[in-house]
């Protein structure tokens, strides 16, 4: 206590400055005197009995120094008198200060805004209690790409058998539902869960006691905190209150964390129900009894004690004997795991390669911005020699100087992290404000947590250090009679790589790396934005709805779409209303093998076509062309089923033949086919032409309804932004409690779908940019300096006769010659790089011609501009000052 | 000099509470003086270094100081023993005899062999 008392006092007294000498003095000065006195006393002269005195003493300058030493803190004191003169130095060099700020802000910042997308999706654990011992589980087939779901009985024999986990838990995935009351109706994802499933998570309820293991059949809710806060006014006496959920009554039991989303991170849950109760809300779910169908996601919480070893030792055991026992289903399964929360496998790789293309970029930045603020304080450094001299003959040590410069740059990293760290907070809200073209609602935000903070402070320290090591080194050690005088005293002339110039070269080629990816992928914006989708925007609006959620039985479902139809084709500006499941460009909805009819699909040729619902008029709205056959016309439930088809369809089932009047099986039907139309995207934009089935939406609403709800499109004559509300109005009128999503124009839904060539262009269109103009700043500073450094030069030859213009070739060819050796270097290297980004392009290929030809010209020409600033400055040198300079 | 025995290390503090407690509020100079002559002139003390021991001492809270008056009626300060200082004295003072009781045990076996 009292030692910790005695630093307090101390660190105050360095933080005050206190320096109260005068106290000691007296105090010192009383002391010799009573010492005098008794010497005095003794028989001694005054003079030499002060002598003795201040012998014994030991020295007035010892006690104070002694004394001052223990006073404050002298360690600090030191650090803080050199922090002082950093600051102080930084701040008389305005410019140079605040351009390395920012160089290293931009850089810094990028590198924060990918560690944080890095962060959240591959290190952040799953919001789960311990979450190192929970498991994801899945099912590998022999041959087939990893990974599938659980069938009920599988999870069943695995939660018996498995000694290794404590327990198993499964769920089902989003399954909308609708919720009404209150206000406006809307449509709100959950999961299915076993009631095990917060328990085997353990994940304690905000409030309430989730569900217990008897619940597995009973009306239970556990709210979202999201969903409890926006419906429900964050009611604090929910627990055991009813909610009305698709028509159905549930009991609120409790509401659960607010930073769970779902065990993958990805997916948006909005409540939970026991899994026995999914019935009720999702109609033909599969059966419980069957091992074919995999709809279920597992979780295992490991026991304590249990190794990786085991865990894959027992599910191997335990696969075997399922595979013993059940041959015909379960023959060739294994098991697989991952740690619960981990990106799922199947997009695994995908994410994996955009993020380290990126991490490049950013890092390609980071060290073009360091290479720039290396060579200003190289600059600087040199020009402060004649200082760092001063103060060698002072007697400085070199240490000292070098601590110094280490001091100044650390605290240029620190600046220039902490701005980065402002703007990735701006950057990484604008990440997480993007949508993307999926039906089911993901949770994709991205927020700088603690993890990227301790990233950040790291690397502006790392950035910091290595910064300051090169001009540290170099200004500290200038040869003193040389720098005094004003020469530069380490600047070896007639070398002609010197340490800045492999700055300039190496900036120059990452910035050429750095921008050819950056145009790779506005090309690829670009041809994006010419891909032929295949159908017009122009004056559509959709709308969605899931009536089935009300309630509705699928042929009440096919009448009120009827209704709704006619009373949106009778507003005044509507001249065409159509329905379908799903919109194109949503990510798909279902797909079928076809065979062509009576044939079988193991010894013929079948084609896996996405299938859509469509009523009469949908093609003509969407201005697909229809090249041969009929439209839809009104069918009827109990006619014939009839098809129509696309082109690729056609092409690739009948080749050159006639489709028209053939019959085709698949999904358990046979269609008739009536008509053949135009290609166009179905589920992405960047996908290969897809075959299509359009088929009857009132022929086949009945018996194979849409799990995913039904969209209503209607052509305007005006803005049909203008008639959003007077829809919706329509549709309340028919049902006060519908809930309606997706409103919104064709346009903005197919914005919406480019909405990942968007975001590759902009993030690298951003990065691309900021490295431009980091090395043309590097690349004017470098010319700039050489030519002041060499003013003298330049006025002798032009004293000797050397006309202006030569001057200027003379420091032209010296930038040029600096480019041309960066271009040769960093061309090859991004002509190896772009194959990585090769798989995120759209229609262009990585080694693309014009990005290759016109990004180094575009180069050259901001190099030569560079460069020509400073020689033209250069060539009117007036020999007289320059050679009267100092 | 070399017949005299430099102060050790953190002995001084010990010395110095101890004095104050036997003769009350003291000045630096006074104390100086009396740790030479209660060592019997054996301990070589530079007067000088009892002051950032002194300053260490307050900074612990075990002494305080004041501006006084001495016998001479010269302008000093003076320190004395706060109740902290006596804790810290009889704390310190059975540590330093238990050191002492040990080495000088393990000395004794050591003559006695």
């Amino acid at each position: 206590m009292n030692k910790l008392r005695a630093f307090w006092i101390r660190l105050l007294n360095t933080l005050r400055r206190a320096h109260d000498d005068e106290d000691l003095a007296h105090e010192l000065e009383s002391h010799i005197a009573m010492d005098t006195e008794r010497g005095v006393r003794n028989g001694l002269s005054p003079e030499e009995a002060r002598r003795q005195a201040l012998i014994r003493l030991g020295g007035m300058a010892q006690v104070h120094d002694a004394y001052g030493g223990r006073r404050g803190l002298p360690w600090l004191e030191s650090f803080l008198r050199d922090l002082y003169y950093s600051v102080r130095s930084l701040a008389r060099n305005r410019l140079v200060t605040a351009v390395a700020i920012l160089s290293i802000a931009l850089g810094i910042g990028s590198n924060t805004t990918i560690f944080s997308i890095v962060s959240r999706f591959m290190l952040r654990p799953a919001p789960v209690g311990d979450p190192g011992t929970l498991l994801s589980l899945h099912i590998l087939h022999d041959g087939d790409r990893c990974c599938n779901q659980f069938p009920w009985p599988v999870y069943a024999d695995l939660r018996e058998q498995a000694k290794v986990f404590s327990d198993v838990a499964a769920y089902f995935d989003l399954i909308p539902a609708s919720i009404s009351g209150g206000t406006e109706p809307e449509r709100v994802w959950r999961q299915g869960v076993t009631p095990n499933f917060f328990r085997v998570a353990e994940m304690p309820m905000v409030m309430g006691a989730g569900f217990s293991g008897s619940d597995e059949k009973m009306p239970l809710v556990v709210l979202s905190e999201r969903l409890w806060r926006r419906r429900f006014n964050s009611d604090k006496n929910i627990v055991g209150k009813s909610v009305i959920l698709s028509g159905h009554i549930f009991t609120v039991t409790g509401i659960a964390p607010a930073a769970f989303h779902s065990i993958d991170q990805i997916l948006n849950a909005e409540f939970w129900v026991p899994l026995g109760m999914t019935p009720q809300l999702a109609a033909s779910l599969p059966p419980h009894d069957s091992r074919e169908y995999h709809w279920l996601s597992v979780i295992g919480r490991v026991r304590p004690g249990v190794t990786r070893k085991d865990v894959i030792a027992e599910l191997s055991t335990i696969a075997d004997r399922l595979a013993a026992s059940y041959p015909a289903t379960d023959k060739g399964n294994h098991f697989a795991f991952e740690q619960a929360g981990s990106l799922p496998p199947s997009g695994r790789s995908t994410v994996l390669l955009f993020l380290s293309a990126l991490a490049i970029v950013v890092l390609l930045l980071l060290a073009i911005a360091g290479f720039n603020v290396a060579n200003l304080l190289f600059a600087q450094a040199i020009n402060r020699q004649r200082e760092m001299a001063v103060r060698l003959a002072l007697g400085a040590t070199r240490g000292r100087l070098l601590r110094l410069f280490m001091l100044e740059s650390l605290l240029l990293g620190l600046g220039g992290g902490a701005l980065g760290v402002l703007l990735s907070v701006w950057s990484t809200k604008a990440l997480s404000s993007l949508r993307l073209p999926v039906p089911v609602p993901l949770d994709l935000s991205v927020s700088i947590d603690g993890r990227t903070l301790a990233f950040t402070f790291l690397i502006s320290v790392l950035c910091g250090l290595l910064l300051g090591l090169a001009p540290a080194w170099a200004a500290s050690r200038p040869r003193i009679a040389n720098a005094l005088k004003g020469d530069a005293g380490f600047e070896v002339r007639g070398r002609r790589i010197s340490p800045r110039n492999f700055l300039v070269v190496a900036q120059v080629a990452m910035a050429l790396v750095l921008l050819t990816v950056t145009g790779l992928f506005l090309r690829s914006l670009e041809s994006a934005s010419q891909i032929n989708i295949g159908f017009k925007t122009r004056g559509l609006l959709m709308l969605s709805i899931d009536p089935r959620l009300n309630g509705y039985s699928p042929l009440k479902i096919g009448a009120f779409l009827a209704e709704l139809r006619e009373q949106a084709a009778a507003l005044p500006s509507v001249d065409t209303a159509v329905c379908t499941d799903v919109a194109m460009l949503s990510d798909g909805n279902r797909s079928d093998g076809f065979t062509v009819g009576g044939r079988s699909a193991k010894v013929d040729s079948s084609v896996l076509a996405d299938l859509y619902m469509v009523t009469a008029g949908y093609f003509d709205v969407f201005g697909i062309p229809r090249l041969a056959g009929n439209d839809f016309n009104h069918e009827t439930a109990s006619g014939p089923r009839v098809a129509v088809i696309n082109r690729a369809f056609a092409d690739r089932l009948f080749g050159g033949a006639n489709p028209i009047g053939q019959r085709i099986d698949g999904g358990g039907w046979t269609y008739q086919i009536i008509g053949v139309v135009g290609n166009a995207k179905s589920r992405t934009l960047g996908e290969d032409t897809r075959p299509i089935l359009y088929r009857s939406l009132d022929q086949s609403i009945a018996n194979d309804p849409s799990m995913m709800g039904y969209t209503l499109i209607v052509h305007t004559r005006g803005d049909p932004a203008g008639i959003a509300e007077a829809l919706r109005r329509e549709v309340h009128r028919l049902d006060p409690t519908m809930a309606i999503y997706n409103l919104e124009t064709m346009d903005e839904h197919v914005r919406t779908a480019y909405v990942l060539p968007r975001v590759a262009a902009m993030l690298f269109g951003v990065f691309g940019g900021i490295g431009l103009v980091l090395a043309t700043v590097g690349l004017y500073g470098v010319m700039s300096f050489a030519v002041t450094r060499r003013t003298r030069e330049i006025g002798i030859r032009m004293a000797i006769g050397a006309q202006p213009a030569a001057v200027l070739r003379l420091v032209l060819r010296r930038g040029m010659t600096l480019t041309f050796a960066a271009l040769a270097l960093g061309w090859p290297a991004a002509w190896m790089l772009a194959k990585i980004a090769s798989n995120f392009l759209y229609g262009i290929s990585p080694h693309d011609t014009l990005t290759f030809t016109l990004v180094p010209i575009v180069l050259l020409l901001v190099a030569l501009v560079a460069a020509w600033i400073p020689a033209r400055r250069a060539a009117s040198i007036n020999p007289t000052q320059a050679l009267g300079m100092d | 000099m070399g017949d005299k025995t430099d102060v050790w290390q953190g002995t001084l503090a010990l010395m110095v509470l101890r004095t104050l407690e036997t003769m009350g509020p003291q000045h630096g100079y006074g104390l100086a003086r009396r740790i030479e002559q209660t060592s019997g002139d054996v301990l070589a003390l530079n007067y000088g270094t009892i002051y950032p021991s002194l300053l260490k001492l307050e900074q612990e809270g075990y002494i305080r100081s004041q501006w006084g008056n001495s016998e001479n009626n010269r302008r000093a300060k003076f320190y004395e023993l706060t109740k902290a200082g006596q804790r810290q004295l009889r704390k310190a003072t059975q540590e330093w005899n238990q050191t002492t009781e040990i080495l000088a045990r393990f000395l004794e076996d050591a003559s006695e062999v």
